[in-house]
């Protein structure tokens, strides 16, 4: 995100700094030094008052604990007092060559694409489909997005209630004679992480929905309309012209997906417990940094593993930046340029 | 003008700020002699509850110049908390510990009072053995307020209507009753391993049988599983949960929280018994459908498995106990003592439906089946603490996972002693 935010910057520097050279600076009168100019300390001092503050928080909350968080990785330490007990990379050779963590990492891995898999052309659907003019059409829209909006504590409850072996889902499909079809949802290794693929999609689905939809939104109807005279078909219109127009913001919801689901902890926290989550194969590497660094009690190893986690983001943000996002990018700098 | 403006807001919200953190930091004796002492324990719900809340009135009551302030914490959320807690410089006063190397941890980090010399000859005659517990290299770190050695508690109604007349002496006993409870159509045990320490216990208590005494204290201090017996206890406990003996879903089930929760079936009666520490009739009680003791609670020890260097009688269980914070006022060790008085400690085993630390309280027991634990308890040759508490939470929580995993079909005997090993590694 902050490296999203970044690039941003920079290319708005970029067409800033162009814009003085244009016609526009030429066009004023010889530059005369204004009083303002001259001196540059009330303004440094108002974007230090207007910066400073944030930039002190960012450092405060941000950058400090993932430094100090590198700096813990190497200790052996049990969070009491000062880390004394240094251990180089120790906790970085059992993090990569534990079967647990590598097993957690290959669920991320799964969620990752599932997410996009499921999610994308449901949304997609839905929001083409809300898109046009409908019956109870805020109704739908908002209950869509109800569950995006719930707490993952009450959402990861209510399904786990919802989805026990004695719970509501096998009682249903019992009484609808398909008492064959009842499993348990959520210890069953081979059934547990779709459960909560299913989980996530119903919690997630209703924000990309509302992504998708500002972007529809935002084609201009000249656009579809100039296409529907020259005979295009709803189909066509929406192959050729909106889902190509829709590409950004597909990117970016894609982006964001991705980010959540290698950071996910909390439904599977709430569903599966302190302990279970590994048995079941939903364990997160979130979940394995807290039940083996602040539930064992050793923070030393917690927090390599929280750099682990961190670097495996930053690195997937980054490609995804260079390979994927920058074709955004570049088509903004040329549509402003032309 | 507008710069200043901003400057001196700025520095009276930081004045403010100090001024907050000040008031949250801990709490010590202040220059009028009132003193404050923060309390953290884990009764949040009903009689439990009210009992710290009285205690704590009554002896605010004969100590005027001191305030007791109380927070319940989960279970659950305890050890992390805690660990929180302490690490930041700003801990309770009086904290719920239960001994063993979990509470060794903390005093090796030098964040518990030495008590040794605050409690008074009354406090020690009366909670006698149990104090042990909480003994460390020769210097005492906390008072005992309840033992809690585990076993079975079941419902005698449910048993009866199985057709088993006797409880099971032997491991072999237990499957026999376990296979009659199953056709009678009654699931035969629950267990929370949600929470993984439920499920633990059953290795604990597999170890207990196929262990010395002396094997289990030597891996408190070295924290590794090298002697056969550990290989043993699992392989034990892992032909057990072959003859599928455990309520549906127990991997989803949690120990104490809800009626779907181990002690809720108990309690609802949709299984028969449940391997439990003996504050298990007090959760029991709170989840029956009128909130009142379950009638036909009773209890047998954990049956006697052959072939293993344990004695014969031995109990693995716990005591619950508090400690004081290093930084706590003096006033800690009072309250800690007074917990202990006869009086307070009868209280307590009311409120809890447990057994007191105190021998002289513990006539106060009045349920059949914590009457039978207490007698079992006196009989014992040795009751070894939990094995997760006494190895500290590093090993305690890899010993546990692990153990979840083998009742779910994951892992073998040898992963269980692999993994203990391997939790060196991460501290």
């Amino acid at each position: 995100m902050a490296v999203l935010r970044e690039e941003t910057h920079t290319e708005e520097a970029a067409r800033g700094s162009r814009r003085p050279a244009g016609g526009g600076a030429s066009a004023l009168p010889p530059a005369v030094p204004s009083p303002r100019a001259r001196s540059h300390w009330p303004k440094r001092a108002e974007l230090l008052l207007l910066i400073g503050p944030a930039l002190l928080v960012f450092l405060a909350f941000v950058i400090l604990p993932v430094v100090l968080a590198a700096y813990y990785g190497f200790f052996s330490w049990s969070g009491y007092g000062a880390a004394t007990d240094f251990v180089g990379l120790r906790n970085y050779i059992t993090i990569l060559t534990d079967p647990a963590f590598l097993e957690a990492l290959s669920h991320n891995a799964f969620i990752v694409v599932m997410s996009l898999v499921l999610q994308g052309p449901l949304a997609l659907g839905i929001a083409l489909l809300l898109n046009r003019k409908l019956r109870f059409q805020s109704l739908i829209r908002v209950l869509i997005f109800v569950p995006y909006v719930i707490s993952e504590v009450v959402v990861g409850l209510g399904w786990s209630l919802m989805l026990q072996s004695n719970g509501a889902l096998n009682g249903l499909l019992e009484k609808v004679g398909l008492g064959g079809l009842a499993t348990d949802w959520l210890s069953d290794p081979s059934a547990a992480i779709w459960t909560l693929l299913v989980i996530i999609t119903w919690k997630y689905v209703g924000f990309a929905v509302i992504l998708f939809l500002a972007g529809l939104q935002g084609i201009p109807d000249e656009i579809t309309e100039a296409a529907r005279i020259d005979g295009a078909s709803y189909w066509q219109v929406q192959r050729y012209i909106v889902l190509p127009l829709m590409g950004p913001t597909v990117r970016i919801w894609a982006f964001l997906s991705i980010i959540g689901s290698l950071q996910l902890f909390d439904l599977v926290w709430i569903v599966w417990g302190q302990y279970v989550a590994g048995t079941a194969g939903t364990s997160t590497m979130a979940t394995y940094m807290v039940a083996n660094g602040r539930n064992s009690g050793s923070y030393g190893y917690g927090n390599a593993v929280a750099v682990v986690i961190f670097l495996i983001s930053l690195v997937v943000a980054l490609l995804y930046q260079r390979f994927i996002l920058r074709r955004d990018s570049a088509v903004t700098t040329t549509g402003g340029a032309h | 003008m507008r710069l200043t403006k901003f400057v001196a807001g700025s520095a009276a919200i930081l004045v403010g700020a100090l001024a907050l953190s000040g008031c949250s930091a801990g709490s010590s004796d202040s220059a009028d002699g009132k003193v404050t002492l923060t309390m953290w324990h884990n009764s949040t719900t009903g009689d439990g509850k009210k009992y710290w809340d009285d205690t704590a009135a009554a002896f605010e009551k004969a100590n005027p110049n001191v305030t007791v302030e109380i927070q319940s914490v989960q279970n659950e959320e305890m050890d992390g908390k805690l660990q929180t807690a302490l690490n930041s410089g700003d801990a309770p006063d009086i904290f719920m510990a239960r001994g063993g190397g979990k509470l060794a941890d903390v005093v090796k980090a030098g964040q518990a009072m030495d008590l040794t010399s605050g409690l008074t000859d009354a406090t020690k005659t009366a909670v006698g053995n149990s104090l042990s517990a909480f003994e460390i290299d020769g210097k005492n770190y906390g008072v005992p307020t309840a033992v809690l050695p585990s076993g079975f508690f079941y419902s005698s109604d449910l048993l009866t209507q199985a057709g088993i007349t006797d409880t099971p002496k032997t491991i072999d006993d237990l499957e026999a009753a376990d296979e009659k409870l199953k056709a009678a159509g009654i699931a035969p045990i629950a267990v929370g391993a949600k929470d993984a320490w439920p499920a633990a216990h059953w290795y604990y208590n597999f170890a207990l049988r196929a262990c010395s005494q002396d094997v289990l204290n030597e891996a408190a201090t070295s924290r590794n599983f090298d002697d056969d017996c550990w290989l043993k206890a699992g392989e034990n406990l892992e032909s057990f949960i072959k003859t599928e003996p455990f309520n549906d879903g127990f991997l989803t089930t949690a120990a104490q929280q809800g009626a779907g929760s181990s002690a809720g079936l108990i309690a609802n009666k949709q299984a028969a018994m449940e391997l439990m520490g003996a504050w298990d009739p007090g959760v029991i009680a709170s989840l029956t459908p009128d909130e009142k003791p379950l009638a036909d609670l009773k209890w047998f020890p954990f049956p006697e498995v052959p072939g293993g260097d344990g004695e014969a009688g031995a109990m693995m269980g716990g005591v619950d106990g508090f400690t004081c914070w290093v930084n706590a006022p003096k006033e800690c060790v009072d309250f800690l003592n007074f917990t202990a008085e006869k009086a307070n400690q009868e209280a307590y085993a009311t409120a809890f439906q447990t057994l007191p630390a105190s021998t002289e309280a513990q006539s106060s027991v009045t349920d059949p089946a914590l009457k039978d634990v207490l007698a079992a308890y006196n009989d014992a040759p040795y009751v070894s603490v939990w094995l997760d508490t006494l190895y500290g939470q590093n090993v305690g929580n890899a010993l546990n996972v692990a153990v979840v995993d083998m009742f779910a079909g994951k892992g073998d005997a040898q992963s269980i002693v692999d993994a203990v090993n391997a939790a060196a590694a991460k501290s």
